[in-house]
């Protein structure tokens, strides 16, 4: 099991230490992870887990900020991985946001925090919603709770009641004023269009995200017009299996507040809505390069922060590129960025220019990759369409709200 | 491994205090505040408490304001009692004797009204960890862990294995596992059963080696009434703890077919969770419940599948890169079963180069008839991208696949347009691999050399593909219009080259090419063997100082001895033995699969209690047998050595296993000899081949294998052969000579475990460097469990070999070191 967690600054300093074991680990080993990570150049090219001479060490990095953990036995690895994952996901949640300074200013609430979600080395919970009620997060309300009251304390007096309830992830007795119930399909394109302009490869990762806030214990279900396009799908524990299982209905008690109720996967798209045909022609030193965008496949709806970035491979000198549509960046580790926002009505947007390559070299020998952006307000690209929420145990009628979006995940257009 | 010198180390941030100055001024603070009781003293408390801990979270040593901060604990205010409780937990260990004062205020707090409180209290009590409070600790566990709130007895439980840990006879005697058992099967709140199920465990497994009682308890653990209880509860469960008891039932043994079934629907929705953690441990589960019904597996990774995908899609790259590492055992494992999934292993361009190369290395595993012509095409693509370490992976993979494929015409041409590219890595990969691709297939020698004729041996610098090069200048002598002339050249920059492998080829190609050639090269052999003989590196010389007499001797014997007509190789050699796999497949879902090597590879010693092993290896101090005065410090070291060791070890059976077969060019030495199977003896002892020893070694009077069958598949963990190394006395104790051709293939320990292995004698521990290998072998007789141990201790430089052995029976021990002997005898023998 882990053995002692370590909060690492973007500079290697140790923001934090939680010892789990009555084996300590010493401090030095962060040392020997950040020559590592310096060695490396980066700490994202750093495998996640690692043999250091002592421990092995389990490693994430968010926004700057790593997560180690160590361990000395064989234990599964995505146990330790998760764990990182969903501490690193709490705590961002509790601080708004996570960085430097929003850790020190707030580590008291960390240890906390890690008290509650770890023991012995073993993860206990990790739900937000169970931990919020355990230790308050330090919002302005709970600042101005203090102020008034006098009672400064963070933590609630009370046990969760919800560690004895029959629905861990959810209190019994909730009460909101405005009963209202969100659903979002956030979906992720990903794409791959090789040399030749074929499109090799292209998913959707798709979630459904449900923003409840609801009295009582209320009992919901979520169909789809056509569910027979998902090719996979993961639950939020909360989802019952059966109902799925025969109907492809999601039957559930919502936690409070925002979750991801289930993510899903759909394969074998056959278009995207949006081309980039990049064209590079080599001539004595020399590169001409031009990229048009534009609408393939309208998805009915506008598309709009549609950018373009790609790496200048290392053996070009100079670049000069414009475009007849949106700002074209090149930014000092030479990745050049063109942004487009909308695609014009009256005009295809196209980039070009011309590349100056190292001196003896006559033609270009590495192609770069475009990755492109895209955001798509109001649809869901996958075509998964929301049927009909019902909801039950309700004393009044609730709100409902229903969104969709799509944006580019991993968008590739080789050239 | 470093000394601890960074808890000195200069923290960047300017609020940085100084030191000294700094926490004496807290401490008088401190104490100010200890007996006041004025209003708003919390507050001001709380802000010393946060300074404090802030000092100790950047590593300053506030261990001097103990007393000070136990005075102050006095309080109702709970944030100042978790930071109390958090200092306290930090510093007691090393301060025992201030640590008795707030025993007295933890143990007020463990029967607060609030439950909270009292399990705050009582976890930190719990790990205070000093051995000489336990005493302290027995009555606050004993009424937490019948508390009414939940919470509590949640905390009370690690608290008994925390105990446990402190003093394990305080733990026995208080009978704590008993009340933890009875919880576990009656209590109403599933993260106290899980708790329990987590401390009986490795209290049982831990007890189990002293006490007849604990063993069984552990054994029922995994009966029948105790899993289907954990199965019915599952749902109740965390997530995590959901994990815990996936791994247990993973333990389980069914006892029919309806039973597995039966399981199997139970836990299917598991499949579907969103902690990836549940998912691979139910995989785990199902993969093991069904090995013995080869439809149903089969069935098993369909339903797999599709799950691995989407948490490979799903999650942050850390986690889909344990989830491919998992995904590439399968792959590896069965890969008809993913050829149509192929596409889900084209590398997209942010991804990391970890990931990236675990894709190719699937990629290349799942390349079939169907597929391959789309799977080649995707990785030309890669070859011409940015990222130069892919672009080299990507080429080595085309060709893999050419080498694993019959149909290779269009790959060919592939990897010809390669050389075109007029990369120098490019062009050096591709040399590689068109070298091997002709040592397989000799028939497309001639489109090959046409192209490879064409690059300018200036353009080649890395060593190996410049060796690659220089093979194919040799052996395709006769159809290269410029060869002599090219190596001449090359041999005029003999000084320059720095490379000795290249030297070696050098020599061997300008002989090939002087018995094809005689009249062009005879000058560039001349310029070769004087530079050769010169030669500052050993192998080079002799090499040299050989081909030297050798032409002296005959030309006709060198010709047969340089230039022997060859065999297409059909098989190269698989790196990772199918045992080795096979064990990491049992381990799925733990460490092992993201190394790639079984856990007995690695995890530490200090968990598996071999110290002995690994400190002897680390300093190869022969005879130092006493291993109970193995001190702390020497423990640290010696995990680190030994992990150091298996770090090094990894990285050698890493290295052929990504461009093993890719790079073993024919080399003469008898280094090269594990690389190939033993059972193309034509192949496999290049250096036999060149002597022309091949008839006289098999000629050899073997001694005769004595009437002791082993069992093949015999088991030992470490902790066990400790034991048994320990309690047996040594039986024989002989001192033997090895033939020089074993010694000569000994260049690595793992040489000889191969070796061993293939004679049913496994080795458990091994190392050392040339001339000096010291080795662990076990080995059980095939009928009963009668165990042998063998310490064995090689100078490899004057051929000497020491022999200990141990027997259970006694009886059979000189039978069994003649068989050890005879083995070794045949050691670097075909």
């Amino acid at each position: 099991m882990l053995q002692c967690i370590f909060l690492l600054s973007d500079s290697g300093e140790v923001m934090l230490e939680k010892q789990l074991t009555g084996h300590r680990v010493d401090r030095s080993i962060c040392a020997w992870f950040w020559e590592e990570v310096i060695a490396q150049g980066d700490s994202f090219k750093l495998v996640p887990v690692i043999a250091s001479p002592t421990h092995y060490i389990f490693q994430v990095c968010r926004e700057g900020i790593t997560f180690l953990a160590c361990t000395q036995v064989e234990m599964p690895p995505l146990m330790g991985i998760e764990f990182l994952c969903r501490v690193a996901d709490v705590l961002s949640d509790y601080l708004g946001g996570l960085n430097e300074d929003v850790i020190k200013d707030n580590f008291v609430i960390v240890y906390e925090l890690l008290d509650e979600m770890i023991d012995n080395g073993f993860p206990l919970t990790t739900e937000a919603n169970i931990l919020r009620e355990m230790i308050a997060p330090p919002n302005i309300v709970s600042k101005m709770l203090s102020v008034v009251t006098g009672n400064s304390s963070n933590v609630s007096t009370t046990l969760p009641s919800a560690t004895a309830s029959c629905v861990p992830w959810r209190t019994t007795d909730l009460k909101h004023t405005s009963n209202e119930v969100y659903v979002d399909l956030v979906e992720e394109m990903d794409a791959t269009i090789n040399r030749d302009g074929v499109l090799v490869k292209c998913e959707i990762y798709g979630e459904v995200q449900v923003n409840s806030h609801l009295s009582g214990l209320p009992d919901l279900t979520l169909s789809f017009a056509n569910p027979s396009i998902l090719n996979d799908v993961r639950f939020h524990p909360c989802v019952r299996f059966r109902p799925w299982e025969s109907d492809q209905i999601l039957s559930f008690v919502p936690p409070d507040g925002q979750f991801k109720l289930m993510s899903y996967r759909v394969k074998k798209l056959k278009s995207t809505p949006i081309y980039v045909k990049p064209q590079l022609t080599s001539d004595c030193g020399t590169c001409r390069v031009n990229v048009l965008v534009g609408i393939r496949n309208d998805p009915g709806k506008t598309i709009d922060s549609i950018t373009v970035d790609f790496q200048l491979p290392s053996c070009i000198l100079s670049a000069d590129l414009t475009s007849n549509h949106g700002t074209v960046n090149i930014l000092a580790n030479k990745i050049c960025s063109w942004s487009i926002g909308r695609i014009p009505k009256d005009k295809a947007p196209s980039m070009s220019g011309t590349l100056v390559l190292e001196t003896g070299l006559e033609r270009l020998n590495v192609f770069p990759t475009f990755q492109v952006g895209f955001r798509i307000m109001g649809v869901a690209l996958s075509g998964l369409q929301i049927d009909k929420l019902d909801l039950k145990n309700l004393p009044n009628r609730p709100y409902k709200g229903f969104r969709a979006l799509t944006r580019a995940g991993e968008f590739d257009v080789r050239s | 491994m470093a000394p601890p010198a960074q808890s000195q180390r200069p923290s960047p941030s300017p609020s940085q205090p100084s030191g000294k100055g700094e926490v004496s001024d807290l401490k008088m603070q401190l104490r100010q505040l200890a007996g006041s009781r004025a209003p708003g003293t919390d507050d001001s408390k709380r802000d010393l408490y946060k300074k404090v801990i802030s000092y100790m979270t950047i590593g300053i040593d506030v261990s001097s304001l103990f007393s000070e901060m136990v005075m102050c604990s006095a309080t109702s205010d709970i944030v100042l009692k978790k930071m109390c409780y958090l200092y306290v937990g930090n510093y007691a260990k090393g301060n025992p004797d201030i640590a008795l004062l707030t025993i007295n205020f933890l143990q007020k707090d463990c029967k607060d009204e609030d439950p909270m409180i009292r399990g705050l209290a009582l976890r930190s009590l719990c790990s205070l960890r000093v051995a000489n409070l336990v005493e302290y600790l027995v009555g606050p566990l004993g009424l937490g862990l019948k508390d009414g709130s939940s919470y509590v007895r949640m905390v009370a439980t690690m608290g008994v294995l925390k105990l446990y840990h402190i003093s394990a006879a305080t733990c026995i005697d208080a009978d704590f596992p008993a009340m933890l058992k009875h919880l576990m099967l009656n209590d109403p709140d599933a993260q106290v059963v899980a708790n329990c199920l987590s401390a009986l465990q490795e209290i049982w497994s831990l007890e189990a080696s002293q006490s007849e009682e604990a063993s069984r308890e552990r054994e029922a653990l995994l009966s029948k009434p105790v899993i289907y209880y954990f199965l019915n509860r599952m749902k109740e469960f965390s997530e995590w703890a959901q994990c815990l008891v996936l791994e247990l039932v993973a333990k389980y043994v069914p006892s029919d077919s309806n039973e597995i079934f039966d399981m199997m629907n139970l836990l299917e929705d598991r499949l579907q969770h969103a902690n990836g953690a549940v998912v691979l441990a139910t995989i785990k589960l199902f993969l093991q419940l069904t090995l013995s019904m080869t439809d149903v597996h089969q069935q098993v990774y369909e339903r797999i599948k599709a799950p691995l995908l989407t948490l490979v899609s799903s999650g942050s790259p850390e986690q889909s890169y344990a989830v491919l590492s998992h995904l590439h055992l399968l792959v590896m494992r069965a890969p008809m079963l993913f050829s149509s999934d192929y596409k889900h292993f084209y590398c997209q361009y942010n991804e990391s180069f970890y990931v990236k190369k675990l894709k190719l290395e699937m990629l290349t595993a799942v390349a079939n008839e169907s597929n391959t012509y789309e799977i080649v095409t995707e990785l030309c693509e890669y070859a011409a991208n940015v990222d130069i370490p892919i672009a080299r992976e990507s080429i080595r993979a085309v060709g893999k696949i050419a080498l694993q494929q019959y149909d290779v015409n269009a790959i060919v041409d592939r990897l010809l347009q390669f050389l075109e590219m007029e990369k120098d890595y490019v062009t050096a990969e591709t040399l590689v691999l068109v070298k091997d691709l002709l040592r397989k297939y000799p028939q497309w020698s001639h489109d090959c050399i046409a192209v490879v004729g064409n690059i300018s041996s200036k353009n080649v610098q890395e060593p190996k593909a410049k060796a690659a090069l220089i093979w194919m200048l040799g052996e395709y002598a006769q159809e290269m219009q410029d060869a002599p002339y090219v190596l001449e050249t090359l041999i005029d920059n003999w000084d320059d080259e720095n490379s000795a492998e290249v030297r070696l080829h050098l020599l061997t190609a300008v002989m090939k090419c002087f018995l094809r050639r005689p009249p062009e090269t005879q000058k560039a052999l001349g310029a070769a063997l004087a530079a050769g003989l010169a030669d500052f590196h050993q192998d080079v010389h002799d090499r040299a100082l050989f081909y030297y007499r050798l032409l002296q001797h005959s030309v006709s014997v060198a010709e047969n001895v340089v230039n022997p007509p060859k065999q297409a190789v059909s098989v190269f050699a698989d790196t990772q033995s199918s045992e080795i796999k096979d064990r990491i497949f049992d381990e799925f879902n733990s460490l092992s699969v993201v190394y790639q090597k079984p856990s007995y590879m690695f995890t530490d010693k200090e968990h598996r209690g071999a110290f002995s092993f690994s400190e002897e290896l680390g300093n190869l101090s022969i005879g130092v047998e006493d291993s109970s005065n193995v001190v702390s410090a020497q423990i640290v070291d010696a995990s680190d050595n030994d992990l150091l060791l298996s770090t090094s070890e990894k990285e050698e059976n890493r290295g052929p296993s990504s461009n093993g077969s890719a790079y073993s060019a024919p080399s003469y030495g008898a280094s090269s000899n594990h690389q190939f199977p033993a059972h193309s003896p034509q192949s496999s002892l290049a250096i036999d081949d060149l002597l022309g020893l091949g008839l006289a070694i098999s000629s050899n009077p073997e001694p005769l294998p004595p009437s002791l069958t082993l069992n093949p598949r015999a088991v030992l963990d470490p902790s066990a052969f400790q034991q048994k190394w320990r309690q047996l006395p040594i039986s024989v104790s002989q001192d033997y000579t090895m033939n020089p051709h074993g010694v000569a293939a000994l260049t690595t320990p793992q040489s000889l475990l191969r070796h061993m292995q293939g004679h049913s004698i496994h080795c458990i521990a091994s190392g050392g460097q040339a001339p000096n290998f010291k080795y662990f072998f076990f080995a059980q007789k095939a009928e009963e469990s009668s165990t042998f141990l063998v310490e064995c201790v090689i100078n490899s430089s004057s051929c000497k070999a020491q022999l200990k052995i141990k027997a259970d029976d006694e009886s059979t021990s000189q039978a069994f070191s003649d068989l050890f002997q005879s083995a070794l005898s045949t050691l670097g023998t075909p």
